[in-house]
């Protein structure tokens, strides 16, 4: 038999889980809105989005506490819309870690395996090594209430993982710890899920925690995916403006937009500001609804300073400090832009911008480089 | 020390004596020589000795236990299962159900007592008897078990029901590994309250029981009224030390689920 050639394209990988098409509604309030989202094998993916925007409705549709109206939901390419959530093959750290306070920390972890009627032997071999997985050694016999808040974080994580689950869902696990302790299980989060491979799907409102912790995000907003990325295409490059101001921060500008030439068009807002951006040839300028720019990239030029040569591809607007806030590593100033009455905000490192000593009421130009410029639509 | 603590001193002293003399007179008497137990006329144990012998009072108080030991195990499973019903489920007339179990108890004993009977006698084919007083003693505690295991309900996280099918829990074996053990303290105290209750019951006793079916109670209520004895104190002593070991127990299963964290 002759021997085929191997293909060199990859097959398209199953992924992980997939939310086809999905409605959900509660009374008169439509909780997910036709939702639709594929998270890939092995992927830290965050849900993230403000209260009520429908994100743990939707984690507790995958899990099977809730039921879709419309759509349907896929673990591993197998449609589970029926399927009650103690046969899915998947399971839930809750927010509230939902300790069984009767049982040790041992028998917390072996609970899972016990319903499944696995050998006792074996049983104590996956919990102990269970243990080591998230750093607890020795604390079998020990009560939930005997723990602490970070110790019974890893018991929960724990407890999921041992049955070796196709996505653990994750609803704001860190909320409930101090900040400290936050970032620490951020670390111990991502070890963990390096050693075991399993795929996440972790639900928050904390952008920092989503930005640190995942290999993709997606932003949710009232019961709709608004924008799915990496965490540095979500905060350096947002699509919208709900994204722009939710990640924190972002300078927005709106406005009509026409083209310059073929690499850069301009927004003019409705005072006349006109503001500069680079474009391509994939994006129609009657579809752009504003500009976002981040405070971290923007210069301030002091009044006296004179202003680089009039040259197209950046962009300087004069204005008035109107409040300098220090932080520590950086300083937030607040720059008064006089012909439209919008504040916009700057935020000073500490290493590269210590030379300025700015004061409130002083003149000064905001600067920027239309490449940082970025194009919001809708 | 100031006047206000001596006041407050004096009349604890005082209200705890009031609570505590009779029972202290019945306990005192049935050691006491007198032939009707109303006076001190030396020690002596034989009204103890006495009692041993009673076939009657034997009878009765079997009677009153294998009631009390039923209604118990009846009353707390229904009041779970009422209660777990209660709580968790949504439907018309919650609020009118929830409150009207209470019904039982609120309204006078000889009342519901005397509706019992005509019941029992117009209603069912039942006669008077054993399956009588055990069905209206649970008509009456299972309100009172559906109150203490409700109670306990609210310090119950529902999210442990949540997590253990998450793991693979059906509902029914959630409530067996989880919620069950959880409420466990609700549904002892529940038996704690109800097994005194009645054991205690005179009046819907006394209305549904029937000819020759006494319970202990009964049986003293008889014995009183052909004249007092001292067998009335032997038997009242026993009832109230019966009685405070099952608080005592009580309070010990509650100390140590508290302990627990739940």
């Amino acid at each position: 038999m002759r021997k085929q050639a191997m293909p060199t394209t990859k097959e398209p990988v199953t992924p992980a889980v997939e939310i086809k098409n999905v409605i959900k509604r509660f009374g008169t309030v439509t909780a997910v809105d036709n939702m639709n989202l594929a998270i890939k094998q092995g992927e830290i993916f965050s849900l993230l989005g403000p209260s009520g925007c429908g994100k743990t409705t939707l984690l507790r549709m995958v899990a099977g506490f809730e039921n879709p109206d419309h759509g349907e939901i896929r673990i591993q390419n197998e449609v589970v819309n029926h399927i009650p959530p103690y046969k899915r093959e998947c399971n839930l750290v809750f927010q509230q870690m939902a300790l069984f306070p009767h049982l040790t920390v041992a028998e917390n972890i072996a609970f899972g395996l016990r319903e499944r009627r696995r050998p006792p032997s074996e049983i104590k071999k996956r919990v102990m090594g269970m243990l080591d997985v998230v750093n607890l050694p020795g604390m079998e016999n020990r009560y939930p209430h005997q723990l602490s808040g970070g110790q019974k974080q890893r018991v929960a994580l724990a407890r999921a993982i041992v049955l070796d689950p196709k996505v653990l869902l994750l609803d704001e696990p860190l909320a409930a710890l101090d900040r400290r302790l936050r970032k620490e299980m951020q670390g111990e989060l991502r070890r963990v899920q390096q050693e075991v491979g399993i795929t996440f799907l972790y639900v928050t409102h904390d952008q920092k925690v989503a930005l640190s912790l995942s290999d993709r995000i997606g932003i949710m907003y009232e019961g709709r995916i608004n924008q799915v990325g990496t965490p540095v295409e979500i905060y350096e490059t947002p699509r919208t403006s709900f994204v722009a101001k939710f990640m924190g921060g972002c300078n927005i500008f709106s406005g009509k937009a026409i083209s310059i030439n073929t690499t850069h068009l301009e927004v003019r807002d409705e005072h006349g500001l006109c503001i500069r951006a680079q474009t391509s040839k994939d994006v129609k300028p009657e579809t752009v609804s504003g500009i976002s720019i981040h405070p971290e990239m923007i210069e301030i030029i002091p009044g006296d300073q004179d202003l680089p040569s009039s040259d197209s591809i950046f962009n300087t607007i004069p204005g008035k400090i109107a409040n300098v806030s220090y932080q520590g590593d950086f300083t937030e100033l607040q720059v008064l832009i006089r012909s439209t009455g919008q504040k916009v905000t700057v935020h000073l490192n500490r290493r590269s911008d210590n030379s300025m000593s700015l004061v409130k009421g002083q003149e000064v130009s905001i600067h920027w480089d239309s490449c940082h410029s970025n194009l919001l639509v809708g | 020390m100031s006047p206000r603590i001596w006041f407050l001193r004096i009349v604890s002293i005082l209200a705890y004596i009031f609570l505590w003399a009779p029972v202290i007179v019945i306990i005192v008497f049935s050691f006491s020589a007198n032939k009707f137990g109303i006076r001190w006329e030396g020690f002596t144990m034989q009204w103890y000795y006495k009692l041993l012998e009673n076939e009657a009072v034997w009878d009765a108080c079997i009677r009153s236990l294998v009631i009390a030991s039923v209604t118990v195990v009846v009353s707390t499973a229904l009041g779970t299962l009422t209660a777990y019903g209660l709580y968790k489920l949504k439907f018309r007339g919650k609020m009118l159900l929830r409150t009207s179990i209470l019904l039982p108890i609120v309204m006078p004993e000889v009342v519901t007592a005397s509706a019992l009977l005509v019941f029992f006698i117009k209603a069912t084919p039942l006669t008077l008897g054993y399956p009588t007083i055990i069905i209206a003693h649970i008509v009456f505690s299972t309100p009172l078990a559906v109150f203490v295991i409700l109670g306990r309900m609210q310090r119950v996280d529902w999210a442990w029901e949540e997590a253990a099918m998450d793991l693979g829990a059906t509902r029914i074996r959630a409530f067996r590994r989880v919620i069950g053990p959880v409420l466990l303290p609700g549904i002892a105290g529940a038996a704690a309250l109800i097994f005194p209750w009645s054991f205690d019951d005179f009046v819907i006793t006394y209305f549904v029981a029937g000819i020759g079916n006494t319970t202990l109670p009964v049986y003293i209520f008889s014995q009183l009224r052909h004249g007092s004895s001292p067998v009335v104190n032997v038997i009242g002593t026993l009832f109230i030390l019966f009685t405070l070991a099952s608080l005592l127990l009580f309070m010990l299963v509650e100390k140590r689920s508290r302990a627990k964290g739940m």
